[in-house]
């Protein structure tokens, strides 16, 4: 590369040329005085033969062709310097792009991530989920219902759509066997599944056909993450076999850690065989499975949906009994997990507000910009009138455009990365959420995208001020300048109208925050009506043959109590079925007088079996009657506790105690009498109105799965591992799982609601630090372009406190109209958010009034420095500043 | 820049004073100084070139590496910055030289006089 070369001799080159030229003068100088000139003459003589010098040099160096380098050089040292000189206009420009930059990259990093992500499977816009419609319109996504065995079977018999279908019953499961026992999430798959899916094992096989048979079935495929944590990457794992819910299953296959799909989280799959059970024509209303299906080529989801319609039309008319008005919906597997789910919006939401923070930033730009390029008029009108190029200003402008630009741009890529980062951590309320978290990266097409934006922005409204003034007649500005002692109001009215604008926006975004933020410290602040302090829990699933027992599991969790309650600094122990705030189960009843025709119109309520004393370690209150004795066994006469709001909705005025009520599944003449009301205990957060509940004692209804409650009288955290060491005391073979406070359970159901809340109050918060250094540039620059005409105020005896105030009045107009738009403008959102949102509302009215004055003080905040310098201004400096 | 002394007279083609430059370095190396002095004077001052023009004109044949120059003493025991024809810059002269001898020839023919 000979020009690189070159390149870097360059200097060497222009020394030899300048000496050289140098000894020529000098040479010619000697030979004319030896020929008896003068030696004066002889100078001018030798510098007439020899040309002008500088144009020469000039000449000679653009022959090595770097003239635009040079000037580029040139231009970025000039930019640095007027950079340097003006540090405070340099670091505000760098951070705003940078905010900008940083802060949209990291949440649309996150909105790609949730939105456009593809699952790992080939072909994804192929694979569809085929669910149930469930007529009942009030549960829990009633058209992405589970499936039953038969009505699958049915399915796969007569759709023609689809290439392929498999099925999965989604289960936790226990593992032991080889070191501790621990809990994975799993799924009894059909062999069909990792065939729809086209997704193959890392090493060994999936799934076979014909292990889809009872007595068949023992094998598994694990999960590259659960292979390494169990097995350490031992390859010779194929064939060995693991202990899964206490029996023992060969491994067959380990699928890779690619191999994660949203909502379905499995760190083990193991055959699907349907029980005999499980083909009686009853079983169709026992609805577990999740059916996933390819689509044939050339075939779409509506054609499929329309097929399975009808498909699921005929045997609801069939199997009236079972299936009467339960249809079928296909969904894309990729927009399964997201479709209509309150996350959706609210990243939606949240891409809105980032928005307002980078046209905020861009604004911030324009209008600093703008300041500084007028500030700057006089220089380039001096430098035009001696001859600089229209091109060369500009260029000169362009350039330190670009170096604000770069050196934000770089601050903002940083920026970004660190803000996935610190974002990664907060995914955290379910398994979706890690992975999710896991995977979030940086967005480079969203990186890029934010990238050109900002910096073309800062490139345009850096320049279009300088070609305005490049156009214009060279003396002009000059002369303009050095007339006019203020600056003419009219120059400015678009820089005004833009820090008005983004006032205006921080308001409107900070009202907007403050509901998110008002929402979500009500859902938690409101009662949940017991005591989640020094509250610990833990679930313990048993595993094992000897515990299908009814008789042996009350005796494990009996021992477990006992021993808890022995424990110095447990208050109280006690065990349920199922938490609050953790979406519980719920039951068919029939009450005592209120016969129903068909069991379909039974009531139902929230169900959970608790052990004696869980009212008192919770502390729901008991309203009237008792709490449940260790007495209340299966022998004795069963007894049920009802909450406030069951006595209200389903007895009315009546007195509850005394009232019997008839459990689904006991016998015919089986009649449980209420003997305690309760109070009412929020289920999850959000929850519009309290649900009925029912209660039946634990001793008298055993299962193997509960949960244990501690309260303790220190910090719950550090009684974990005394907790653990209880349950194992009795049984080192179960797991003890979900290990949290009740705090805890009650901050993760608020699945991501409190980093929605966190996240839009720190746009909120950027845009009005944004919009205050918007107007704190424009004043400073105001302020400096009316120096002289505070200085001559001051002279003529204007006190420091008159001029302060013209100075803040004249910004404070500025915050006014701009408080003004917003305030109107976020009076619209109270309705705007309740409509996007189920269930937020707006219930604080100090919002509207709280919001504006926050930005009312930052304004003046704003205006003050500016201001107090305004007031500093010697008289005389400024007199002579012109 | 080369300037004919007539002020009726054109200027030289572009490459003249290069070819001219080449065409003395051939006979002889030679600093800048000596070589303006040579031209001028070889020229019987017919041509008369601003000195200083002989610098870009140099810097461009030291781009192109027809020339190479090296600090030396000269025979006036000055430090001066000697020129030197390279071997890529001799066989440029000739080519130069016979495009612009046939060139000529066809400029001659066309201005002799009973020419058609």
């Amino acid at each position: 590369m000979n020009w690189l070369k070159q390149l870097f001799l360059r200097r060497r080159l222009y020394d030899d040329l300048d000496k050289e030229i140098a000894l020529h003068l000098e040479e010619r100088i000697e030979e004319l005085v030896a020929s008896g000139m003068s030696l004066k003459e002889a100078i001018s003589a030798a510098r007439r033969e020899f040309g002008s010098v500088e144009l020469v040099k000039e000449n000679a160096r653009e022959t090595w062709g770097w003239r635009w380098l040079e000037d580029l050089l040139g231009d970025l040292r000039f930019g640095v310097r007027m950079l340097r000189r003006n540090p405070g206009f340099a670091a505000i420009v760098v951070l705003t792009l940078a905010l900008g930059i940083g802060a949209n990259t990291t949440i649309f990093s996150v909105v790609s991530a949730f939105l456009l992500r593809k699952p790992p499977v080939r072909d994804p816009d192929r694979v569809m989920i085929v669910s149930s419609v469930d007529p009942a319109k009030d549960t829990y996504a009633p058209d992405r219902a589970p499936v039953s065995p038969l009505d699958y079977l049915d399915w796969r018999a007569q759709s023609a759509a689809f290439e392929n279908m498999g099925a999965a019953n989604l289960d936790d499961f226990t593992i032991s066997g080889r070191g501790a026992p621990q809990r994975a999430a799993g799924a009894r798959v059909s062999a069909e599944f990792f065939r729809v899916l086209g997704v193959n094992p890392l090493f060994g096989r999936v799934i076979l056909p014909e292990e889809n048979r009872s007595g068949n079935d023992r094998v598994v495929v694990l999960s590259e993450e659960l292979w390494k944590e169990r097995f350490g990457n031992d390859r010779q794992v194929l064939g060995q076999s693991i202990k899964i819910n206490g029996n023992r299953y060969k491994i067959v296959g380990i699928m890779p850690s690619t191999f994660q799909l949203w909502d379905f989280h499995a760190q083990l799959w193991i055959p699907l065989a349907f029980s005999p059970d499980d083909l009686l024509p009853s079983a169709r209303s026992r609805r577990f499975l999740r059916v996933f299906a390819r689509l044939k080529p050339g075939i779409d989801e509506r054609h499929a949906t329309a097929e399975m319609q009808t498909v699921a039309q005929r045997i609801a008319e069939t199997h009236k009994d079972t299936n009467q008005g339960w249809g079928a919906s296909v969904a894309s597997l990729q927009l399964y997990g997201i479709a209509d789910s309150g996350a959706k919006t609210a990243t939606l939401f949240l891409s809105a507000a980032v928005g307002f923070v980078l046209l905020i930033a861009c604004t911030n730009l324009a209008s600093l910009m703008l300041a500084r390029t007028s500030a700057r008029e006089r220089e380039f009108s001096v430098r035009s009138t001696l001859g600089a190029g229209r091109f060369r200003l500009v260029r000169q402008l362009l350039t330190e455009c670009l170096l604000l630009s770069m050196a934000g741009a770089g601050l903002g890529i940083l920026g970004a990365f660190w803000g996935v980062r610190a974002l990664r951590s907060q995914f955290s309320w379910n398994e979706d959420a890690l992975a999710m978290g896991r995977e979030l990266s940086v967005d480079s097409h969203v990186l890029v995208f934010t990238l050109v934006v900002s910096v073309c922005a800062g490139i345009f409204f850096g320049l279009a001020p300088a070609i305005q003034i490049a156009r214009r007649e060279p003396g002009g500005a000059l002369k303009e300048v050095s007339r006019g002692t203020t600056a003419g109001r009219e120059r400015h009215r678009f820089q005004r109208m833009l820090v008005a604008g983004q006032l205006a926006l921080s308001l409107f975004l900070l009202v907007g925050a403050a509901i998110f933020v008002d929402n979500f410290l009500e859902e938690i602040r409101a009662s949940a009506g017991f005591n989640s302090h020094n509250l610990l829990t833990t679930s313990v699933s048993l595993r094992g043959l000897e515990y299908l027992q009814p008789q042996r599991q009350r005796q494990f969790f009996e021992d477990v109590l006992k021993r808890l309650q022995g424990l110095p600094g447990v208050q109280s122990a006690a065990l349920t079925t199922d938490l609050p705030f953790n979406f519980p189960g719920s039951a068919r009843f029939t009450i005592e007088g209120h016969p129903v025709a068909k069991p379909e119109e039974q009531p139902f309520s929230g169900y959970f079996a608790v052990s004696p004393g869980y009212f008192a370690t919770t502390q729901i209150p008991l309203l009237r009657g008792r709490e449940f004795a260790s007495s209340d066994t299966a022998d004795a006469p069963p007894v049920v506790i009802v909450n406030e709001e069951f006595a209200k909705h389903f007895l009315g005025t009546e007195d509850p105690l005394g009232r019997h009520i008839h459990l689904v599944w006991h016998k015919q003449d089986q009649w449980s009498e209420i003997v305690g009301v309760v109070g009412n205990v929020r289920e999850f957060l959000s929850q519009p109105a309290p649900r009925p509940e029912l209660f039946v004692p634990y001793t008298a209804n055993p299962s193997g799965f509960t949960r244990l409650l501690v309260r303790t009288r220190t910090k719950p955290e550090s009684f974990s591992d005394s907790l653990r060491a209880a349950v194992w005391a009795v049984d080192p073979d179960q797991a003890v799982i979900e290990m949290r406070t009740m705090e805890r359970v009650i901050a993760d159901s608020a699945t991501g609601d409190d980093l929605m809340a966190d996240l839009m109050s720190g746009f909120a918060l950027l845009a009005l630090v944004m919009a205050g250094v918007g107007l704190f540039g424009l004043l400073s620059y105001l302020v400096g372009q009316r120096k002289k005409e505070m200085g001559i105020r001051l002279a003529l005896g204007a006190q420091p406190g008159q001029v302060l105030r013209l100075v803040i009045r004249n910004g404070m107009a500025l915050v006014g109209a701009g408080v003004g738009v917003g305030f109107l403008a976020s009076l619209a959102l109270p309705k705007l958010v309740a409509a996007a949102f189920d269930g937020m509302r707006f219930n604080s009215a100090w919002i509207l009034i709280s919001a504006p004055v926050t930005v009312i003080l930052v304004g003046v905040a704003a205006c003050y420095v500016p201001a107090k310098r305004a007031t500093r201004v010697d008289p005389m400096v400024a007199l002579r500043y012109e | 820049m080369v300037l004919i002394k007539k002020p009726e007279q054109r200027d030289l083609f572009p490459g003249a004073l290069e070819m001219m430059i080449l065409r003395t370095l051939k006979r002889q190396p030679l600093h800048g100084y000596a070589l303006a002095q040579h031209i001028k004077r070889t020229s019987n001052d017919l041509l008369q070139i601003e000195e200083g023009s002989l610098y870009p004109a140099l810097q461009r044949l030291l781009k192109a590496e027809l020339v190479r120059a090296e600090w030396g003493v000269s025979s006036t025991n000055r430090r001066v910055r000697i020129y030197e024809l390279t071997k890529g810059g001799a066989k440029h002269l000739q080519r130069e030289v016979s495009s612009f001898e046939r060139m000529l020839e066809g400029i001659t023919r066309v201005l002799a006089p009973g020419g058609s």
